[in-house]
């Protein structure tokens, strides 16, 4: 067992990063706790009114000269960042843990998909190209130009503190525009070490902002601002729904990512020794908390053999997780983020017994490694015999609960799926190539998954979502995020 | 100690490299004669030692599914006696360089084949130092 060095050796204030300058908040400060510790590791402040509006406005009035910036130049300080990041990769993933709970495992592997995101958005002079077309008339030629917008903001969720936010800005700032970024005020310490590379990378100031506070205050400041050109957002879908409408009335794009309830569909072709793992990172990984975390699984067909021996599977792999501090890198599953959310998902545990499941694995009886408070921590819950009109199979739980379901064939899992309001993601584990290209087709969700627990686009794919897990047209990531940050400017030429 | 995530393994790996180069480090402090053949695999075990970082952190995703499915990874089995006693033969450490190459090989052949459907880019790179560590055998045979 080794417990890796704590990255935060003193509990300091977080300040506002606007116009390329710490600015420290009037606003009201709130302790930032280590779920696992439950030792506070930082305060962020509440920042004012005043505050969101000065970060808008200093964003705007430097917009028009980075957006004359080249965009080869404006790369040049994504490399920089890029560079920066990998030399800090280690203290940045151990400050996810540390703020967040996830294991050290998990911490890297975002801080690498975040990186990747600037890696693809550093690609912005090709990737940012228009086209054309030469004699659309005789004579005549027509081209398309993409140009930047003005100032974006980003509202950030708690449960990928590195990583969602640059599922954003690095696209924002390369295609000329400016970024305030509102970071989770659960997590916020990851933007903060983010932003001081940021400033240490050569972005002129104003570029890229970062302003802490309350979600619900600071998300209206900045929809409401008429500066703001567009918004985005990760969140649960109740937020997700009010940021859709808001942007809409004032008039503002938005690309806003609600909640979910993946299905893991488990055929009875489906090599067991393979997919258990899989299923463990889906349900388990991150403590359940994140937007593509299995939450359903249904086993399909009526071979009471086969589902006795996955059921035994997934339970012996389940009872098997190690569950503790991040930092020990012998730890597979750390703490919720909070006690509220511990609470929130007892509440729906207390729930699915209440309604008739029946709980083979009980995650409440609390085994950590190691010797920390139980404040935060739950072991991983399993339930049988559920049913899609129980709260459990329908409600997002965000916690490491696992729903066992049965279908008695192809048809029947499709239509379960479908009862679901959300459609972020859904797998198949199969090795017929025709039920994978069928669920494929047919299931409405963003990220389908064949053989695949987590069905996580890379940075040059976009973050599909579809139903109530999504609001907006285009998506993050990838090209599409370069269509959401750039308006498209048609031009039709004659020359006599 | 089991192993049970992929920082884990990858720290012991790292470990091993660190173990076997003090090791020669240490041979070639002592047969001042042989000094450049030992130093050229405490050259390797760093090259080692970074390709296997770089690997990790070039592949780590937070869906890593090693976390939840090594099995059967007892460092236990990969222990070896790296130190060197002050009257030891040139013939007695050749033979103790041998034996350790092996258990490290040993330790990279299963981990490749064990983790080949979850790491595949890590299995890979274990795979290409199993067979460097198979080569250095070769030079230390040169030596008896």
């Amino acid at each position: 067992m080794a417990i890796l060095e704590e990255p935060i050796k003193k509990v300091e204030v977080l300040r506002n990063y606007i116009n390329g300058e710490w600015i420290e908040s009037k606003g009201e400060l709130h302790d930032i706790i280590n779920p696992a510790t439950y030792k506070t590791i930082a305060k962020v402040p509440f920042s004012t009114k005043e505050e969101v509006n000065e970060a808008v406005e200093k964003a705007k009035e430097v917009y028009p000269e980075w957006r004359k910036t080249t965009p080869l130049a404006r790369v040049r300080c994504l490399f920089r960042l890029k560079e920066l990041l990998e030399e800090n990769f280690e203290e940045i993933s151990r400050i996810q843990t540390v703020e967040h709970g996830k294991t050290i495992d998990e911490s890297r592997g975002e801080t690498r998909r975040g990186i990747e995101n600037v890696e693809v958005a550093s690609g912005i002079p090709s990737l940012m190209m228009g086209y054309n077309l030469e004699d659309i008339a005789t004579g005549i030629d027509e081209y398309l130009i993409r140009q930047p917008l003005g100032v974006f903001s980003c509202i950030a969720p708690f449960n990928f503190p590195f990583m969602i936010p640059l599922w954003f800005a690095p696209y924002a700032v390369a295609t000329g525009n400016c970024i305030i970024i509102k970071p989770s005020s659960r997590c916020p310490v990851t933007q903060a070490k983010v932003v001081e590379l940021v400033d240490e990378a050569g972005f002129p100031p104003g570029v890229w902002n970062i302003v802490h506070g309350s979600g619900a205050e600071i998300s209206s400041l900045l929809m409401e601002h008429p500066a703001i050109k567009g918004v985005t957002f990760v969140g649960s879908t109740n937020v997700a729904k009010k940021i859709y409408r808001k942007c809409g009335e004032f008039g503002k794009r938005v690309i806003a990512q609600g909640g979910a309830k993946n299905f893991m569909l488990v055929m009875p072709d489906a090599d067991l020794k393979k997919t258990i793992p899989a299923l463990m990172t889906s349900f388990f990984g991150n403590a359940g908390q994140r937007c593509l975390a299995g939450a359903n699984v249904i086993v399909m067909g009526k071979d009471d053999a086969f589902y006795k021996r996955f059921v035994e599977a997934f339970l012996k792999a389940a009872s098997r997780i190690k569950v503790g501090y991040g930092l020990d890198d012998a730890i597979q599953m750390g703490p919720l983020q909070s006690k509220r959310a511990k609470e929130r998902v007892l509440g729906f545990i207390e729930k699915g017994i209440d309604e008739g499941a029946r709980i083979i694995l009980d995650g409440r009886k609390v085994k950590i490694t190691g010797d920390y408070p139980e404040t935060c921590f739950l072991n991983p819950t399993v339930f049988e015999d559920v049913t899609v009109d129980m709260t459990i199979a329908k409600e997002e739980i965000f916690g490491p609960v696992a729903n066992i379901m049965r279908a008695k064939d192809f048809d029947e899992a499709i239509r379960i799926i479908h009862t679901s309001h959300y459609g972020n993601a859904a797998s198949i584990f199969t090795s017929n190539g025709k039920y994978a290209r069928e669920f494929q087709y047919r299931v409405k969700c963003g990220n389908i998954g064949i053989n695949i627990g987590i069905a996580a686009p890379m940075a040059f794919f976009p973050f599909g979502g579809m139903k109530d897990s999504f609001f907006g047209i285009l998506h993050g990531q990838g090209r599409e995020s370069i269509r959401f940050f750039t308006e498209s400017k048609v031009v039709i030429q004659r020359w006599w | 100690m089991q192993l049970q995530t992929t920082s884990q393994l990858i720290n012991y790996a790292v470990e091993l490299e660190d173990k076997s180069a003090k090791f020669y480090e240490d041979l070639a402090e002592k047969f001042e004669e042989y000094k450049e053949t030992f130093l050229s695999f405490v050259k390797e075990n760093k090259k080692n030692k970074i390709l296997i970082y770089r690997t990790y952190n070039e592949v780590v995703t937070d869906a890593f599914e090693t976390g939840f499915s090594l099995e059967g990874f007892n460092t236990d089995e990969y222990i070896f006696e790296g130190t060197v006693a002050e009257d030891a033969s040139l013939s007695d450490m050749v033979h103790r360089a041998l034996e350790t190459e092996q258990i490290i090989q040993r330790f990279y052949l299963s981990t490749a084949e064990k983790s080949k459907s979850f790491l595949a880019d890590i299995s890979q790179v274990f795979e290409r130092i199993a067979k460097k560590r198979g080569e250095g055998k070769e030079k230390l045979k040169s030596l008896l």
